[in-house]
């Protein structure tokens, strides 16, 4: 159940911390000087309005987009520069805020595709479905099955996930990020454009994943009721810079937060 | 009347009662099909992992062939000149991946096709420079290549088959089917289906990019190699050669740019109908056509299934 | 009778120890779990069941209690019921989707101590009415995810109930010897389980049927549908149904066929391609659903797949009927029929898990004779069935060979049926109930002096088949004024098995003849229109068509002249018809959420209509209100033509009243 990389981190103490990052676009500072941490076991909540930064936050986590200040510690690792296959092989896996699925593929080869970085046996074996190669195949196998049961996602294991409705495929991502056994997710709004009870179920998943699997979660939402429900911390980015950062009801009646979500000028 | 019987009933009548001819042409066929696949295939392939239309395919194919008889030219011997080639595909690879592709990543297609264009003036540039540009001959005898023709009394007549095509079309096979096992059964495949898909998700499910470009280019470099030792014994090995990379073109347009099977058939179907129309109807207007029938083939297809036989639909909730 | 398939056991754990000794190594039981199917065999079972009886009689359970059991149909719901069983006590299922209001007034009335539930959804739906079941003590799960945290004082996973119950067992060998006393001293006339009916009227009411009637039933439709230990059948009907613990339960037990739960609501339909069960049920509406599921399958087929169905199609409905009832078809029929099964209707049995099905029964509605038709006619044995749960279901169903949409068969074996004087079914059957739990009254209103059951449906025998025909329920079934019996919803349902006709309304309580209402169905008729060059700009001026009028006519004259040939409906014949110039509508109150009409509002809402019906008018005005999709307001105004009707001539007046 852990990564394979880097000592363990105890519940409560921090598992990533962001320092001082700042990252721009040409002359758009998407990023300024922010600075927050995840600690594990937690579900952190980063929150903002539109261009806030909140996705490129997230990129920064796993390595999709380089900082050009600052520095990111990961399991009390240092480090100013990785590639995003090394961030998945550390334990991050994310999801996608416009759903980012292999579309061709069938809801379950999706979520085994999520194993690919636990499966170590030569390919030798693996083109004459015999021996180890077999056993881990059987294994990893189970796993993801696990997934599609705590999902519920049964009735769609073997349909092409381009055909599924985008809540569903919202769930698939899900449950390929899992299949990762991630020491740290990061959703990138897992709800968007979801109905009340897809959110509901959602929620609970969210929820689920990390009472059950014990994973920490980052994520971004719009939606500040799901926020409040379910996060534990909050930190609030505007325009680049970080303006609040603690417990929910705190974030929800710091003036800044609500001058940002009001588009006071600044 | 006399045109039309021409056209629609005279060619069907020969075939059937000079069956012997028929089956020779279609032969043929099948072995131009081949190589024309093979070509193909490497397209898709590249086009498969990383979304690139690899110009400089063809002239893989030409420096692959180059290198192999260059190095048994300076004096390597025959099997250690084919295993140094295979290394330097790979080198080629994973060159390619360092400087082209890693990069220009998340550049607008069109600049990666830009891109190979410029290995292809590269690789005439060092190649020409490393072995000199003349023609040289394809040490078929000694890779232990048959060599020959064996011919059979069938069908009321004579058929003459290659030694050298029937080697080509069994290892051709081989190579596809193992392409095909190693991509569809393995951890590499499945990743390399994944970047197909999609470039974010395949990263963040810990796929390395980087890893996968160099063995699907290495994996075109191989069958760059295999035609380019096959196309070299029919003729000769020069840059020449790298022309039959534009009939690899309409072999795409008739399989699809992403279907490993699309390019095989479509391979066969245009060296098949190539040779069928030039021995059947050729005659009709002076012959030649086998410059053009492929293109016509591959017009007729992008204005009623531009998708390809094999191109994948675009599944869309709706 | 033939040989009693229950071979003397008279209670259900005889009979699990019987099929353990018998089929010992044949499954009993198969369950999809985590993508692959696990199997039980009647062995395995009975060693579950017997250890968990241990357990559940450690944490208290005893002879007569009750324990009810919540969930979908997982097998160690199935091991809850059984163990419960051995112990003498008596299973109370309840359905799954019961809103926690039912829930609890079922744990209530019921007096549970004990719940074996399926997860943690059930377990807080329990938990949210705990104070209004103050009997309940001690609560089972299956499903451990989300429980980890719960209380666990009263709270116990099935699992671990069953591992203590099997260590008992091993380190203690009277223990042994207790259960299987247990098992040999329970009673054949011990109730078994008690059934909640879903009532569509009040409370619900416990249906309570003992050991040795509910196997003496389930023994004799084994028996008439020749069922034995190589059947299989898949659970996936609600537990809590009279169908399902009659089908699967009793009859896998009396017969030993295996029972195939799925992994989960959703995915039957797979299930079922993958288990292919040899004995099927279904409802109409998911028979209905099925079709259509097909049906657009095959216009996204391409050409020349699309032409072969159709093609084939229609050969089945000329010649599969026929030769399922192995009647004489002509050579040609019959090869191309082969053909057909070849290229159409394999697949398409294969497709949809009918493949291996030898028995399939359809019952709970009536079904239209086309969807009906078109199942027997690609080779699937679909018989129709008529039931009650205090009847243990069955109490008539169609033999092979007798099948006819439009009835539900003879009496089944041992089953006696008599026809009220006012129209009401009657019987006496082995499995029937004894009596609603804790409910004199009820049991006394539905339970004749003389021991018949009162079913409240009105029907009668048809002449020519000696089936009966349900007709309506007994309480809406009216008369005419010359005695007549007019039964509403079987004329409407005549008239709507036509896919132009959506809706009808029926006429003729107390008054001189029948007549209806009817409402277009706009696609169909529409489509109609399209062919026929009938130009429409809207629903009213469509309905209002002559040439609509005279199509929906011919259906009139079809429905009158096979109401003629039904002896007692032949004075019900429809003597005048109107189309409504606006759809019948949820949203305006004419019918309910689920589709009814609703007479009583009908009836004042189109009151001058009715008028107009039996006053003998050609036309009627009428404006009525109507609500928008938006919510806003209108008011259509229309002048409704009414057609008069021949009708064919009666023959006899059997319905009129003595």
């Amino acid at each position: 159940m852990r990564a394979p990389s880097g000592p363990d981190v105890a519940v409560g103490d921090v598992l990533l911390a962001v320092e001082n990052v700042s990252l721009s676009f040409g002359g758009v500072k998407a990023v300024n000087d922010v600075s927050f941490d995840i600690r594990k076991g937690e579900i952190r909540a980063i929150i903002g309005p539109n261009g806030a930064g909140k996705t490129s936050m997230l990129n920064i986590i796993n390595g999709f987009y380089q900082p050009q200040q600052g520095r990111i510690t990961f399991k009390g690792e240092v480090r100013s520069k990785m590639r995003p296959h090394e961030a998945a092989t550390g334990g991050i896996a994310r999801t996608f805020q416009n759903v980012a699925l292999f579309r061709g593929m069938t809801a379950l080869d999706n979520i085994m595709a999520g194993r690919t970085l636990k499966m170590r046996r030569n390919f030798f074996w693996q083109i004459l479905r015999y021996g180890p190669a077999m056993h881990e195949e059987v294994a990893h196998r189970r796993r993801a099955e696990e997934i599609i049961d705590f999902l519920k996602i049964q009735e769609i294991r073997r349909v092409p996930v381009g055909r599924l409705p985008y809540g569903l495929q919202k769930r698939v991502e899900l449950g390929r990020a899992l299949a990762m056994e991630p020491e740290l997710l990061l959703l990138d709004e897992p709800m968007a454009g979801m109905n009340l009870e897809e959110k509901e179920d959602m929620s609970r998943f969210v929820l689920d994943a990390n009472d059950y699997y014990g994973t920490t979660i980052a994520l971004i939402e719009h939606d500040m009721g799901v926020v409040m429900d379910l996060s534990d911390r909050v930190v609030v980015l505007d325009h680049g810079i970080k303006i609040a950062d603690g417990a929910p009801a705190e974030v929800k009646s710091n003036q800044a937060v609500i001058d940002a979500y009001l588009g006071v000028a600044h | 009347m006399g045109l039309l019987y021409q056209i629609f009933i005279d060619p069907f009548v020969q075939m059937g009662t000079a069956p012997d001819l028929f089956v020779q042409t279609l032969w043929e066929g099948i072995v131009g099909g081949m190589l024309y696949a093979l070509i193909a295939l490497g397209f898709v392939l590249i086009f498969k992992a990383s979304g690139v239309f690899n110009f400089a395919q063809g002239i893989m194919v030409v420096f692959a062939a180059l290198t192999l008889v260059g190095l048994y030219n300076a004096g390597v011997p025959a099997f250690l000149a084919l295993g140094l080639t295979i290394a330097v595909m790979f080198g080629l690879a994973y060159a390619v991946e360092r400087a082209v592709l890693r990069p220009l990543v998340n550049q607008p297609d069109i600049i990666l096709f830009m891109a190979t264009f410029g290995l292809t003036y590269f690789l005439i540039g060092v190649g020409e420079f490393v072995f000199g540009g003349d023609p040289k001959v394809m040490i078929t005898d000694q890779l232990f290549l048959p060599k020959g023709a064996v011919t059979y009394k069938a069908l009321g007549g004579i058929i003459s088959v290659q030694k050298l095509d029937v080697a080509a079309t069994v290892i051709a096979s081989i190579m596809v089917a193992g392409l095909a096992v190693f991509f569809s059964k393995t951890r590499i495949g499945r990743a390399l289906r994944a970047v197909a898909d999609s470039h974010a998700a395949a990263l963040s499910v810990g796929i390395s990019l980087e890893q996968i470009w160099v063995i699907v280019w290495f994996a075109a470099g191989l069958v760059a190699l295999v035609t380019g030792i096959f196309w070299g014994a029919r003729s000769d090995v020069s840059f020449a050669l790298d022309v039959i990379a534009l009939k690899a073109l309409p072999v795409l347009i008739l399989g699809g740019l992403t279907s490993i099977p699309g390019a095989i058939v479509g391979g066969l179907i245009i060296g098949i109908g190539e040779k069928m129309w030039e021995f059947y109807w050729g005659p009709l207007i002076g012959g030649g056509t086998d410059a053009w029938f492929a293109y016509v083939i591959a017009l007729v297809f992008l204005l009623f299934k531009p998708q390809g036989l094999f191109g994948e639909k675009i599944i869309e909730r709706v | 009778m033939a040989p009693n398939a229950a071979a003397g056991a008279d209670t259900f754990p005889k009979l699990l120890v019987r099929n353990a000794r018998v089929f010992g190594a044949r499954p009993a039981m198969r369950h999809k779990d985590l993508g692959i199917w696990q199997t039980w065999t009647w062995a395995e079972v009975l060693d579950i069941v017997r250890a968990y009886a241990v357990g559940l009689h450690r944490l208290g359970l005893k002879r007569g209690e009750t324990i009810a059991i919540v969930g979908a149909n997982r097998p160690k719901l199935y091991w809850s019921v059984m163990a419960a069983q051995m112990l003498g006590a008596i299973p109370v299922p309840v359905y799954a989707d019961a809103v926690a209001d039912e829930l609890a007034y079922v744990l209530a009335h019921a007096d549970v101590r004990f719940a074996a539930v399926e997860d943690q959804e059930q377990v807080d739906k329990i938990l949210s009415v705990a104070e209004r079941v103050p009997t309940l003590q001690v609560m089972l799960y299956d499903e451990k995810r989300g429980l980890r945290d719960y209380d666990h004082s009263r709270l116990h996973p099935m699992e671990d109930v069953i591992d203590e119950g099997r260590s008992a067992l091993a380190s203690d060998p009277s223990e042994r010897a207790w259960i299987d006393d247990q098992i040999e001293s329970g009673k054949g006339s011990e109730p078994s389980i008690i059934l909640y009916t879903s009532g569509t009227t009040g409370a619900s009411k416990g249906v309570v049927l003992t050991n040795e009637r509910s196997i003496k039933a389930a023994a004799d439709t084994v028996t008439f549908d020749k069922l034995t230990e190589n059947d299989v059948a898949l659970a996936y009907l609600p537990l809590a149904w009279v169908g399902d613990h009659y089908l699967n339960y009793a009859q896998g037990l009396v017969a030993g066929f295996c029972m195939a739960c799925p992994e989960s609501a959703d995915t039957a339909m797979q299930d079922l391609r993958e288990i292919g069960p040899t004995f099927y049920f279904a409802p109409p509406r998911t028979l209905e659903l099925l079709l259509t599921r097909v049906m657009i399958r095959m216009e996204d087929a391409g050409f020349i797949k699309r032409w072969l169905f159709h093609y084939f199609i229609g050969v089945a409905r000329r010649y599969g009927e026929r030769i399922l009832n192995g009647e004489s078809v002509p050579l040609m029929g019959r090869l191309l029929y082969s053909i057909g099964s070849l290229l159409v209707y394999g697949p398409l049995k294969n497709v949809l898990g009918f493949s291996r099905v030898r028995v399939a029964y359809t019952a709970g509605e009536a079904i239209g004779p086309d969807l009906f038709n078109f199942y027997r006619s690609i080779g699937l044995n679909l018989k129709q069935l008529y039931g009650q749960t205090e009847a243990f279901l069955y109490v008539t169903a169609q033999p092979d060979g007798e099948i006819y949409s439009d009835t539900v068969g003879p009496a089944c074996p041992n089953v006696d049926i008599r026809i009220a004087e006012n129209g009401e079914v009657q019987f006496k059957s082995p499995g029937m109930f004894t009596g609603y739990f804790k409910d004199e009254d009820k049991t006394e209103e539905v339970m004749t002096p003389d021991g018949y059951v009162k079913t409240g449906d009105a029907g009668f025998f048809d002449e020519k088949t000696g089936h009966l025909k349900i007709i309506d329920r007994a309480k809406d079934v009216g008369r005419l004024k010359d005695g007549t019996l007019f039964p509403p919803k079987y004329i409407e349902n005549k008239l709507k098995f036509y896919p132009n006709i959506r809706e009808a309304v029926a006429l003729g309580d107390q008054r001189d003849f029948v007549a209806v209402m009817l409402n277009i169905d706009l696609t169909a008729v529409g489509s109609w229109a399209e062919r026929n060059n009938v130009v429409y700009g809207s629903y009213q001026e469509l309905a209002g068509h002559p040439l609509v009028y005279d199509m929906i006519e011919k259906h009139v004259a079809e429905v009158n002249k096979s109401l003629s040939a039904e002896g007692v409906m032949a004075g019900a014949q429809i003597k005048r018809f109107l189309i409504l110039h606006k759809e019948l509508d949820a949203d305006d109150g004419e019918l309910t959420r689920t589709q009814k009409v609703r007479r009583g509002f009908i009836a004042e809402r189109y009151a001058p209509l009715i008028q107009a019906l039996y006053d003998g008018s050609k036309e009627a005005d009428i404006s009525t209100q109507v609500t928008f999709e938006d919510g806003r307001k209108g008011v259509i105004s229309a002048r409704v033509k009414i057609r008069d009707m021949k009708t064919e001539p009666v023959a006899v007046a059997m319905g009129k009243a003595a």
